[in-house]
């Protein structure tokens, strides 16, 4: 789940990801400044069929989005009953517009190439004091740990229900807060141990 | 930071690092509904936690660097959601409340460890949580829903009310978490 599996490649795959970036940076401040209606909606068919272009990745992905359609609709005809339907048209234009511009480079963008692009942006910060290195270590030291914990987690949920029958539920916060606290101190020693500083 | 002994430097590094994995899994573990239909996720307790046992600046960094993994397409969020999207979307505001939370946490939490000390800490905690975790969190989600949906105050505030009881909840589980880390983790520097 974590390397989500990017099977059928399209041509938004092979474009470059920070050229992907920019334009995301662009297109999401457009829309912030533009007010009126129609070219909001011009922007959501372009949006529309660049997402369709992807083909089967694009399906999909596609029932992830019925919430949020289900929330544009719902800003849209609250507005509506307030008397402003423009507004809440656009209000949900620009949200659908949004979230599916920013899926377009999720989807078609793998992690390791985004974080490459991240390393990069942060270059210029590393005159600042910020540790671009150490930021690159956390990222992936939470990656790896996402899978460790949950693991953990049912590992406890199963202990639990051995001896009770039932699911653990938040019974289980604590130990397993309190594991991640000791871990954390085996980690930073590890660390000092190989990185030696 | 510079002048910090290098073992403390790693032992930061990896706090953030592991608290930020601990949200993370906090999203993966099945949510409760309450009777009327609202979800809680346990991401937020996540969020009041890393505050009240890291303090101010490492409960932020790690606050932060779960959303910017999440930012990244990591669909880390309870419900499976993850990339920039979300941060376009109307509850946006409530996520970027998420670390100013967790700092504002850190820093109620110190104050209150360091004049209680640590034999009766689940007031505190549950204050520093309400502050931090429901406090700063719902100013920041409001102010969002108001911009992004185009709610007017009082309607973004009745809409984040529904949410209210669950985190409530939260802040006794917040409370009562602390309580036990600092029982059974008793060198452990609270809100350092």
């Amino acid at each position: 789940m974590l390397n989500r599996p990017i099977s059928n490649e399209s041509w938004l795959h092979r474009v470059p990801a920070s050229l992907k970036l920019l334009v995301l940076g662009i297109c999401g401040s457009a829309l912030a400044l533009v007010q009126d209606w129609r070219w909001l909606a011009a922007g959501l068919t372009i949006t529309l069929l660049a997402y369709a272009s992807l083909g089967s990745v694009a399906r999909q992905q596609a029932r992830h989005l019925r919430p949020l359609v289900v929330m544009a609709a719902a800003i849209a005809a609250f507005h509506a009953w307030q008397g402003a339907p423009a507004v809440g048209g656009a209000s949900a234009l620009r949200l659908l517009t949004g979230v599916l511009l920013a899926t377009l480079l999720t989807l078609t963008t793998r992690f390791d190439d985004l974080l490459d692009v991240l390393e990069k942006l942060l270059q210029p910060l590393r005159r600042f004091g910020v540790p671009t290195a150490r930021v690159a270590l956390a990222l992936a030291l939470v990656l790896r740990f996402i899978a460790v914990f949950h693991q953990r987690w049912q590992r406890l949920d199963d202990a639990h229900r051995a001896r009770t029958g039932r699911a653990g539920g938040l019974r289980l916060m604590a130990p397993l807060t309190i594991r991640t606290l000791q871990t954390a101190e085996h980690v930073a020693d590890a660390l000092t141990a190989r990185l030696g500083r | 930071m510079n002048n910090a002994p290098p073992h403390r430097s790693f032992h930061s590094l990896a706090q953030v690092a592991l608290f930020a994995a601990l949200i993370a899994v906090f999203g993966l573990i099945p949510k409760l509904d309450l009777p009327f239909g609202v979800p809680i996720t346990l991401q937020t307790l996540g969020v009041m936690l890393a505050g009240c046992l890291l303090g101010a600046r490492r409960g932020f960094l790690a606050v932060g660097l779960f959303l910017l993994i999440v930012a990244l397409g990591m669909p880390l969020l309870a419900g499976g959601r993850g990339g920039l999207g979300v941060f376009f979307s109307p509850s946006a505001g409530f996520l970027l409340g998420w670390p100013i939370g967790a700092a504002i946490c850190g820093l109620i939490m110190r104050r209150v460890s360091r004049a209680r000390g640590r034999t009766v800490l689940w007031p505190g905690a549950f204050l520093a949580a309400f502050v931090g975790g429901i406090g700063v969190v719902y100013a920041f989600g409001v102010t969002g829903l108001t911009w992004i949906a185009h709610l007017s105050w009082t309607q973004a505030a009745v809409a984040s009310a529904v949410f209210l009881p669950g985190d409530l909840l939260k802040c006794a589980i917040c409370a009562a978490l602390v309580q036990t880390v600092a029982r059974g983790l008793p060198h452990w520097r609270l809100a350092d």
